[in-house]
């Protein structure tokens, strides 16, 4: 629907190609370990870079884990929510 | 309640069970399956049409806690939660559905088990139960584990939007201070041997990684 899209989307998405992200929720039941180790299976992220996003979802309640189109993203946010992670899906100008 | 996830010499995942703690996890796991439509364990026949499709028509977050936890909405606006949902929710219950199936029936005795005995001349300890884990099926023991934690999780209050900060230690000291005849207590235990199990299969796993 190009047509009801702003100049100011348009603008967003001319700038940027990772224009959606995929942001991952605190919650008190997953274990820290696990986290990290859907990080890693998921996404394929080393596990320095996979504790650390662990780390952020612990101590911020939320952390960004991956950006693309949203396509892309509803991909990773379905994956997510197969192993049990409380994600969701949203525009990167929205954070 | 002790069991704990091993590697044998052949490198297979092995885990021994009393017969009652495999109870209480098939006790579960039929729970689990029955309560994402499994049509084995509750005999309903879902719509075939909508098998084919993948959708399940669905749009609407589900009645049940535990059932909007393991199916939460993937975006905060309504309308495109609701439309993400149709397309990928019976998806999402079927991978749970499945993965819960092969834990489900690693549990179940069969013949098998007792026959693998057969040569020894130890007679067959039946308290016991061990299950031997092919590596494929590793990931759907893992999520599984994880979504009984999760379930249980609902039904204790864990997590709650009137507790935000009930953090693993706050709910340990409010389950413990509970008196034994308190029904949740044996669900908090259940809930904690259940976190230690799914540790210990993850140790193994993070301890593969690094060799």
């Amino acid at each position: 629907m190009v047509g009801t899209l702003t100049d100011s989307e348009i603008e967003l998405n001319l700038k940027s190609d990772r224009p959606w992200i995929c942001v991952v929720w605190d919650d008190p039941v997953n274990l820290m370990t696990y986290v990290t180790h859907v990080f890693m299976v998921v996404f394929g992220y080393s596990k320095e870079k996979a504790h650390e996003l662990m780390m952020k979802v612990h101590n911020e309640g939320k952390a960004t884990v991956s950006s693309g189109t949203r396509e892309e993203m509803e991909r990773d946010v379905q994956q997510l929510h197969e192993y049990g992670l409380w994600a969701t899906i949203q525009r990167a100008d929205e954070l | 309640m002790s069991s704990k996830f091993l590697r044998n010499e052949q490198g297979f995942t092995t885990i021994t069970f009393t017969t009652q703690e495999s109870q209480v996890l098939i006790n579960l796991l039929e729970q689990l399956l029955e309560l994402l439509g499994d049509s084995s364990v509750t005999g309903d026949h879902s719509d075939p049409l909508m098998n084919l499709f993948g959708s399940s028509g669905n749009d609407a977050p589900p009645d049940d806690p535990v059932l909007r936890r393991l199916l939460p909405n993937a975006y905060s606006d309504e309308s495109d939660a609701a439309e993400f949902r149709r397309y990928t929710e019976s998806g999402l219950r079927e991978k749970k559905r499945s993965a819960a199936h092969i834990v489900y029936e690693a549990l179940l005795p069969s013949e098998l088990q007792s026959d693998t005995e057969w040569n020894s001349d130890q007679p067959v300890d039946r308290s016991i139960f061990k299950v031997v884990i092919d590596s494929r099926d590793i990931q759907a023991w893992l999520t599984t584990l994880n979504d009984l934690r999760l379930a249980l999780a609902v039904r204790l209050g864990i997590g709650e939007r009137s507790a935000p900060d009930d953090s693993t230690e706050k709910s340990a000291q409010r389950f413990e201070l509970m008196t034994d005849n308190d029904p949740m207590k044996a669900v908090y235990a259940v809930y904690s041997w259940l976190g230690w199990l799914q540790q210990s299969l993850l140790e193994l796993l993070i301890d593969g990684d690094e060799k």
